[in-house]
């Protein structure tokens, strides 16, 4: 006779030679589609009983696995309370990859990453980066990877912070700026070099998975198809179709629109005269007016220059420029700006880290900058701006303003931008560029291309 | 060859002699023997005998042979594995017979469903890693594709699949039962391989054959079956085919199925249908069929073009039998009976577009503008539509209670409201509400009321302000009647008849030639009184008498000493009170000494000697036609059980030729001031205009009250040209200049 006393829904499993003992039910609990799940779903267990008692003749089912069983601890306790325990003696890459084993990576993840929070956030990792030269960007993944942007080589990093296939764009030509278009699917700006034949430059998505490229988006002017040279990319709402700042070789510039599932240009936005639309560093598409932010900022060209562009009747229905003040290094400019997330303002930052906005409500005025904007580092690294060009980045996530200043990423909060909190990762220098997406934070260091991660860890349970 | 299980590589090797030697790192046997160990595995999983396999080794295997790299092989021997196990199938599905290869072939996909689910729990961890990062098809659909290939779209299949499917559909629509089950899974097979192979594998092919199917069967049941019929057979088939649907077929199948059926048996027919003789739109409308129109709506509903056709024909239907009625010389006889006639049409399709024509907005507009059409075919219209008001308005004709009364007055401003010639329908109804309030016939002042109010929210203040006129003035004239005898002494009426006396004002009350006729003194001199009295409290006003429209009332005492009151006209009492002083008269005589108009009088005189029962006088000789040499005597053996006897007068209630045309000629004299008007206001807004938008201007400012003749307004502007109102451009001869 077998099983009785074992009890209904118990279940042994001996993995590598530890016995757990659990339920069908936290078993069952990781899915179907998981090994787990598979391994006691009715149709591999058609007569178990029969199979186990005439084999081991044990009281009770039992499973043997042939896995490592400290690992196993970890992802049962997973699948038993929801939260993630590594002890010291477990490396992380063995825990994924015997998470990828039993196919819990996702819990993993979901577990690993709590919900993103400016003011709570963790150094978690620094990545060491072996790139030649200063990286240009760095961009989060949906899925808490990211990648790196530099010279003509994009890193991509899945969420474990493996390094994955590097990204080359066509001809290795520089890249300006990558998107994600979704966990698997990277978007590359690159930069047309002078002398080359027509193919060069452009847009062109790849796997984030495998590195390999899957399409490249072509500009058409008067039907005929010519290459150009793309600055800035970003997505509309429904990530349907995307913008890229666009310079042709005859001097067709302007903000190119392409349908995102197609493949195919779906609009082109010439530049009108005055407005500097091609050389573009920031786009930023409003949900709320369905319209989109274009950026020019000082250093890129003299003076910086910021519009709303409406795609619908071709208008541009809003700008901003500070053309006329004269252009030395010591004078305040605008160096990025960011679309504050209820869409009435725009908050710009100077190259002395000074935090201005500008209303979207009203074209008549200029930046009011706020007085008591020295930031917390601000006094130390001034005497460093002028041999080291890391301007300040801006970004909004959650409600909150964040700006990279030196090594160091501020994040404000409230209605009224109150500094809450100061990120100083380890070595690497100045913070050139940070992006927030997957529940992260990464920095990207200007020297030593290191880049910090920055997670929000599960919050005090009472 | 021997074949060993799984275990039993040793043995194979056997004959083969080679070198021992170590263990390298990778085994070269690694892949044949995991790959070996799985096919075992696969092939006891389709033999369902799963139960003696670790499910935990199995996963192990495929892990480590996709952790070494071997992954493309795999999944390259499981497909060519899986196309082995699919090839033996497909023999024993076409080995099945008849009505059982349905069955085996669901069998055979249940065993492939299910040994496809264990297959992709043992891979699971190559459907993880190598099938995204390599662009392949995970396990389970890779499956599915085989499936389809190699059974659903295998020459021997492909074709007896569908046809078996259709032909079980053809039994089903001709009245058998069959496994709807059987269907079910069938078609749900379909659809888990794909949209793209249940349409095109199943879907089109059934709709074609539908398609003919129905072809067929409508052209079978139009040439034998009646209209409503044939309708109740499409509407049966489309709910058998939404039944169908819902039972065995892909829910985006409805609209497709729906709309084969609908174009075959109904849209391919629709004209035939509509118009079908005895039995089509047309009879169902007369017989007040609702059930069979209800029907006709919601099945033409679906085709396109189908409620336009069927309400052009109602409108033609109801253009044709309102302009028989309304033209019908039968009908004019009795304006009452031809404006009920009339409502009782408006009410029965009211009805039917009510009950079954959901109340749709086009088809009442279609309804209301028929109506228009027609009625304005004949131009009495407006006279009878009048007429039928005065009848219900009058006294004592009805008993109907005002609710009722009410209701039907709505009604007959619905007829109204179609009216073109809305002028002449005032025209008239001023007459008749004069000839209600003069004669005290009005029935009641609320309903009256109440009809005025309709008539003022339809047509404005303009409209009714001299109708309201004539309210006032009765009320006015009640009062100063009062006054009148409040301020005479009384001795200085003694014995002389009361009188009573409404003053109209005029240009309220409808004008008529005036013939004052000669009173008889009695009257004379209170009236006389009267008139002192009344220019006496009034300053600069003129008194006429109209007596052709007054009423007395007089005691009469007869020959055989009967003694009755009569209520009699005017006219009448100007005769009547002759024969106090004479016994005989003539009818020259009479009209010498009254000087009634000789029309007036030979009507009063017939209805005070001819009437039956009522022949206060007699006539001498007593023929119909009264000459002038024929004489009047009182009849002194008048008798009657009534005290009050009302003496009515012959008078055609409806207007004679004559006066239809002297009418016509006001209501036309009346337009003219009306036009002028209109264009002087248009040009002086304008300043210029052309000829043509003159006249749409004119025509859009008088359309509610009516239809201007565009000769007419021509001939209007002409006079204002005339008049130098307007002037013509000196260089374009089309356009009008305002001059002021």
């Amino acid at each position: 006779m077998c099983t009785p006393a074992a009890g209904r829904g118990r279940v042994r499993l001996n993995v590598g030679g530890r016995v757990f003992e659990t339920t069908t039910a936290t078993l069952a609990s990781a899915g179907r589609d998981t090994m787990l799940g598979a391994m006691l779903d009715a149709s591999w267990n058609a007569s178990h009983d029969d199979a186990a008692c005439g084999g081991g003749g044990s009281a009770a089912a039992e499973y043997f696995i042939d896995r490592d069983p400290a690992c196993f601890a970890v992802l049962l306790d997973l699948l038993r309370t929801g939260g993630l325990h590594v002890p010291r003696g477990v490396p992380e890459a063995t825990l994924y990859r015997e998470a990828l084993y039993y196919g819990l990576l996702d819990r993993v993840r979901a577990a690993r990453l709590g919900d993103f929070d400016g003011d709570r956030l963790r150094l978690a990792a620094s990545v060491p980066g072996c790139a030649p030269g200063d990286g240009t960007a760095v961009r989060a993944a949906p899925d808490g990877g990211c990648c790196v942007a530099h010279g003509g080589a994009v890193r991509v990093y899945n969420w474990m912070l493996e390094e994955r296939r590097p990204v080359y764009y066509p001809g290795h030509a520089p890249v300006n700026d990558a998107a994600y278009l979704d966990a698997a699917t990277l978007l590359v700006a690159a930069r047309e070099r002078p002398g080359r034949l027509g193919d060069d430059g452009g847009v062109a998505a790849f796997s984030a998975l495998t590195g390999g490229l899957r399409h490249r988006f072509r500009v058409a002017h008067d039907r005929q198809p010519r290459s150009f040279t793309a600055g800035a990319l970003t997505f509309d709402d429904g990530g349907c179709s995307f913008f890229a700042s666009c310079k042709g070789r005859f001097n067709e510039y302007g903000i190119g629109v392409w349908d995102a599932n197609t493949g195919e240009q779906a609009d082109f936005f010439y530049e009108p005269p005055g407005c500097a639309l091609g050389d573009a560093d920031r786009l930023q598409w409003l949900d709320g007016t369905g319209t989109l932010m274009v950026a020019t900022m000082f250093p890129r060209t003299d003076s910086s220059f910021i519009s709303l562009l409406d795609f619908r009747d071709k208008s541009v229905v809003w700008s901003w420029s500070d053309v006329g003040t004269p252009a030395s290094l010591e004078d305040k400019h605008a160096v990025h700006a960011v679309v504050m997330e209820d869409g009435r303002s725009v908050c710009v930052i100077n190259q002395y880290d000074d935090l201005g906005f500008l209303d979207l409500r009203s074209s008549a005025g200029g930046v009011r900058w706020r007085s008591r904007s020295k930031l917390a580092t601000s006094g130390k690294t001034k005497a460093l701006v002028s041999e080291e060009v890391c301007y300040p980045k801006l970004a909004t996530y959650g409600g909150q303003l964040f700006a990279s200043t030196g090594d160091t990423v501020s994040v404000f909060s409230g209605p009224d931008h109150v500094l809450t909190s100061t990120l100083r990762g380890g070595q690497g220098g100045a913070i050139c560029d940070f992006s927030i997406g997957g529940d992260r934070l990464f920095a990207l260091h200007s020297e030593e291309n290191v880049f910090d991660v920055w997670e929000t860890p599960p919050p005090a349970i009472i | 060859m021997m074949n060993g299980g799984g275990g039993g590589g040793q043995k194979k090797r056997a004959p083969r002699i080679e070198p021992f030697r170590h263990r390298v790192e990778t085994d070269p046997k690694f892949f044949d023997k995991s790959w070996r160990k799985l096919h075992d595995a696969i092939r006891e999983i389709y033999n369902h005998n799963a139960s003696g396999l670790s499910f935990e080794e199995l996963y192990r295997t495929a892990y480590n042979m996709v952790l070494n790299k071997f992954a493309p092989q795999l999944y390259e021997k499981l497909t060519e594995n899986m196309k082995e196990h699919l090839e033996d199938m497909r023999t024993c599905i076409d080995a099945a017979q008849g009505g059982l290869f349905l069955e085996e072939l669901q069998r055979k996909w249940n065993d492939h469903n299910k040994a496809l689910t264990m297959i992709r729990d043992i891979l699971m961890y190559m459907d993880r890693t190598y099938i995204p990062t390599n662009k392949k098809t995970p396990v389970f659909d890779h499956g599915l594709e085989l499936w389809r290939d190699t059974i659903v779209r295998s020459p021997t299949i492909q074709g007896r699949l569908s046809d078996t499917l259709l032909e079980l559909i053809h039994s089903e629509r001709t009245g058998e039962v069959i496994n709807r089950g059987l269907m079910r899974t069938t078609t749900k097979m379909l659809m888990d391989l794909g949209l793209s192979v249940y349409q095109d594998d199943f879907e089109r092919p059934f709709l074609e054959v539908s398609a003919s199917f129905y072809s067929g069967e409508s052209q079978q049941f139009i040439e034998c079956c009646a209209c409503g019929e044939y309708l109740k057979q499409a509407e049966r088939r489309l709910s058998e085919e939404s039944e169908r649907v819902s039972q065995y077929l892909d829910v985006k199948t409805h609209e497709k199925i729906t709309a084969v059926v609908v174009n075959e048996m109904l849209a391919n027919h629709m004209q035939r249908l509509i118009l079908m003789e005895n039995s089509g739109l047309v009879n169902m409308l007369v017989e007040d069929r609702y059930e069979d129109l209800t029907r006709m709506y919601t099945l033409f509903n679906h085709v396109p073009d189908g409620l336009t056709t069927i309400r052009s024909v109602m409108a033609s239907h109801i253009k044709d039998t309102g302009k028989s009625l309304v033209t019908d010389p039968e009908r004019l006889k009795d304006p009452v009976d031809f404006v009920q006639r009339l409502l009782n049409m408006k009410d029965k399709y009211d009805n039917i577009i009510n009950v079954s024509f959901s109340n749709d907005k086009s088809f009442l507009n279609a309804l209301n503008s028929s109506f228009e059409h027609f009625i304005n075919l004949n131009n009495r219209s407006p006279e009878f539509i009048s007429l039928f008001v005065d009848d219900k308005l009058r006294k004592g004709v009805k008993e109907a209670n005002e609710e009722d009364l009410e209701t039907v007055l709505d009604k007959v401003m619905m007829l109204f409201r179609y009216l073109q010639e809305k002028d002449l329908f005032e025209k008239y109804y001023k007459q008749h509400l004069a000839k209600r309030l003069l004669s005290g016939r009005a029935a009641s002042d609320d309903s009256e009321r109440s009809m005025l109010v309709k008539l003022k929210t339809e047509c404005g203040y303009q409209f009714t302000s001299k109708l309201e006129g004539m309210f006032t003035d009765l009320k006015t004239s009640e009062d100063t009647t009062q006054g009148f005898y409040a301020s005479t002494s009384s001795e200085l009426l003694a014995d002389a008849p009361t009188i009573s006396v409404q003053i109209l004002t005029t240009g309220s009350w409808p004008t008529q030639t005036c013939n004052t006729c000669n009173l008889p003194p009695e009257i004379v001199s209170v009236s006389e009184k009267f008139r002192a009295y009344y220019l006496g409290t009034h300053n600069g006003r003129r008194l006429t008498w109209q007596t052709n429209m007054g009423h007395a009332d007089i005691k009469a005492t007869f020959g055989n000493g009967s003694k009755h009151e009569l209520n009699v006209s005017t006219y009448q009492m100007c005769v009547l009170m002759l024969f106090n002083s004479s016994d005989v008269l003539t009818y020259r005589e009479i009209e010498q000494s009254t000087a009634i108009p000789a029309a007036d009088l030979k009507r009063c005189l017939q209805s005070l000697a001819l009437v039956k029962g009522k022949q206060v006088l007699r006539k001498e000789p007593m023929s119909r036609d009264i000459a002038d040499d024929d004489s009047f005597f009182v009849n002194d053996k008048f008798t009657s059980k009534l005290f009050k006897v009302k003496i009515g007068t012959v008078a055609a209630q409806k207007e004679t030729d004559p006066e239809k045309l002297e009418t016509r000629q006001r209501v036309e004299e009346d337009r003219k001031p009306q036009i002028e008007a209109a264009i002087v206001r248009i040009m002086k807004s304008r300043r210029v205009l052309d000829h043509n938008s003159i006249m749409m201007e004119v025509t859009k400012q008088l359309q509610p009250r009516f239809m201007p003749n565009p000769v007419v307004i021509k001939k209007r502007i002409e006079s204002l040209i005339e008049r130098e109102f307007l002037e013509r451009d000196k260089t374009d001869r089309k356009m009008y200049r305002y001059l002021a």
